[in-house]
């Protein structure tokens, strides 16, 4: 009896993984397929999607600007995120609690009515729309993702040997620099990661604050628009690439679990 | 400097950029929704003329967001809580590879989910071409793809892992001693599940129920690919802000989503705590 139950529960799980994953294999699988249209039986691999997707005109400009603001985007995160987190740390609990509650909050709203705020406001102030309102829009959604990671690190953080440092005469900043740094050094990358990835997949908010512009998800989006062509598959596995990439060496780094 | 101060100052630039590009945003936006557009000139009022509109036009396509918000975030709460639980309780030995497999499908982008599942559902897709390769089906099955089904499918699978991850930290929490306790004292396990493990993963619950609900709410993309002539109250708000040009219209819409959305989870959530009480 208890095996059979077992099984009904192991067959319900396996389910439940194939509906998660099904999606994302064959989107990968028909990035390398001969035919037009994704679907059975497949005919033959290859890589002409590919190279489409490498000659087409607007591929370069959209791949680096994805790059550029990803980059951007991980690397003010990280720093703003971690400085924000070990100010939270060092802050009486209830305030610390209400004051993360208040930063995390751009998390928990729809991203369009994010991203139609803030291109009012940017329009208002009179800014022009690219990659800089682009990037700054990023780092309001993602700097929530790092300073809960690395707030969770820091909670169980051993201060004893920053006091060590200090007591052997290390100024504050040194101390910062030899000691905490180097410990939370894997966190704070693996949070730039996670922070890189979520910058790098954003479509809707990205639409609405590049202008004229084109990332490597609102290049895919004109693309399907425009009709079905399979090349989709290749920039979309592109972008998987870069995505569950950076955030499987996050999850190593920061050995997060749920 | 005295104890709070260097902590305060190191959280300086976090709360700059919070409220630089969050709150003085919405402050903003909130007030173009008391605003007017005049010969394609944004001009200050304070009318509620956009509230009214709303009242007048788009009640039918409110209450459509928010019954297929409800249908999406209950599947989602309710597959996610299935899959935590069985990770948690029923297959301890594959917990780790089951949230590992979540984990990665979070990272699996937006647009490319939603367009794997146009791709999937279409007439010539995936799912009708295979069913036909099998044999099962002699035509394609039209109706799978350009429904509300196809859009709920959509986005559950992509809530699927906000749901999981909330409510599987909840359940982490309960130990394995409490479940012997209440055993001990006489609990089946049906009364074991509705009076200690859903009353613990509460907080999960809820969680992955509003991200679900908000996902949905806020949606627009889904819709457009894979949904049919019905659409969202997204499909109606994001076109005020390009070819229209009605921000104020646009801002209106918004806030009233927000307010349906947090009026929702909020009976949700006071539902859960009556449950939680028995």
């Amino acid at each position: 009896m208890k095996g059979v139950s077992q099984i009904a529960w192991m067959a319900l799980a396996v389910l439940i993984v194939v509906f998660l994953l099904a999606p994302i294999v064959l989107l990968v699988m028909f990035a390398f397929t001969s035919r037009g249209i994704a679907n059975f039986p497949i005919e033959s691999l290859s890589f002409r999607w590919w190279d489409e997707m490498v000659n087409h005109p607007q591929f370069a400009i959209s791949f680096k600007n994805s790059m550029i603001v990803g980059l951007s985007v991980g690397a003010v995160s990280a720093i703003v995120g971690t400085m924000a987190a070990i100010g939270l740390i060092a802050l009486p609990r209830k305030l610390a609690s209400t004051y993360m509650n208040v930063l995390i909050l751009p998390i928990m709203l729809p991203g369009l009515v994010l991203a139609v705020a803030l291109l009012s406001f940017f329009v208002s102030l009179g800014m022009r729309l690219g990659l800089w309102t682009v990037i700054i829009s990023h780092v309001l959604f993602t700097q929530p993702f790092v300073i809960l990671i690395v707030h969770a690190r820091m909670a169980n953080f051993d201060y004893r040997v920053v006091e060590s440092a200090r007591d052997l005469g290390a100024s504050p900043v040194k101390a910062f620099f030899t000691v905490t740094l180097p410990i939370i050094r894997p966190i704070v990358i693996g949070a730039a990661l996670i922070a890189m990835a979520l910058s790098i997949d954003d479509f809707i908010i990205t639409s609405f604050t590049i202008g004229s512009g084109n990332t490597l998800p609102t290049l895919v989006w004109g693309m399907i628009r425009t009709g079905l062509t399979p090349s989709v598959n290749a920039i979309g596995t592109l972008i998987l690439i870069l995505t569950i990439g950076s955030s499987l060496i996050a999850l190593k780094l920061t050995r997060y679990r749920g | 400097m005295n104890g709070r101060t260097l902590p305060l100052m190191l959280t300086l630039p976090s709360a700059v950029i919070f409220i630089a590009t969050f709150v003085l945003p919405f402050i903003y936006f909130f007030v173009i929704s008391f605003w007017v557009v005049d010969y394609f000139e944004l001009t200050p009022a304070a009318t509620l003329v956009n509230y009214r509109e709303m009242a007048d036009r788009y009640v039918g396509v409110s209450v459509f967001t928010l019954w297929l918000s409800t249908v999406t975030a209950l599947a989602t709460v309710i597959i996610g809580f299935l899959y935590a639980f069985i990770a948690r309780f029923k297959l301890p030995g594959f917990a780790d590879l089951m949230i590992f497999v979540v984990l990665i499908t979070m990272f699996g982008g937006y647009l490319m989910k939603i367009y794997a599942w146009k791709t999937i559902l279409g007439n010539e897709g995936v799912l009708n071409s295979a069913l036909m390769a099998v044999g099962i089906i002699t035509e394609p099955v039209s109706a799978l793809l350009y429904s509300p089904g196809a859009v709920v499918v959509t986005l559950l699978h992509f809530g699927l892992p906000f749901a999981v991850l909330p409510i599987y930290a909840s359940m982490r929490g309960i130990k394995d001693i409490e479940l012997e306790a209440a055993r001990d004292l006489g609990a089946t396990s049906l009364e074991i599940f509705t009076t200690v493990i859903v009353p613990r993963c509460r907080a999960g619950i809820v969680t992955a129920f509003s991200f679900a609900f908000l996902i949905t709410a806020g949606d627009y993309i889904t819709p457009l690919l894979v949904g049919g002539k019905q659409t969202l109250i997204g499909n109606l708000i994001a076109p005020q802000f390009g070819m229209q040009f009605n921000w104020p219209l646009g801002s209106a819409m918004s806030f009233v989503m927000l307010a349906i959305s947090v009026a929702t989870i909020f009976v949700f959530s006071r539902l859960m705590a009556r449950w939680c009480r028995i």
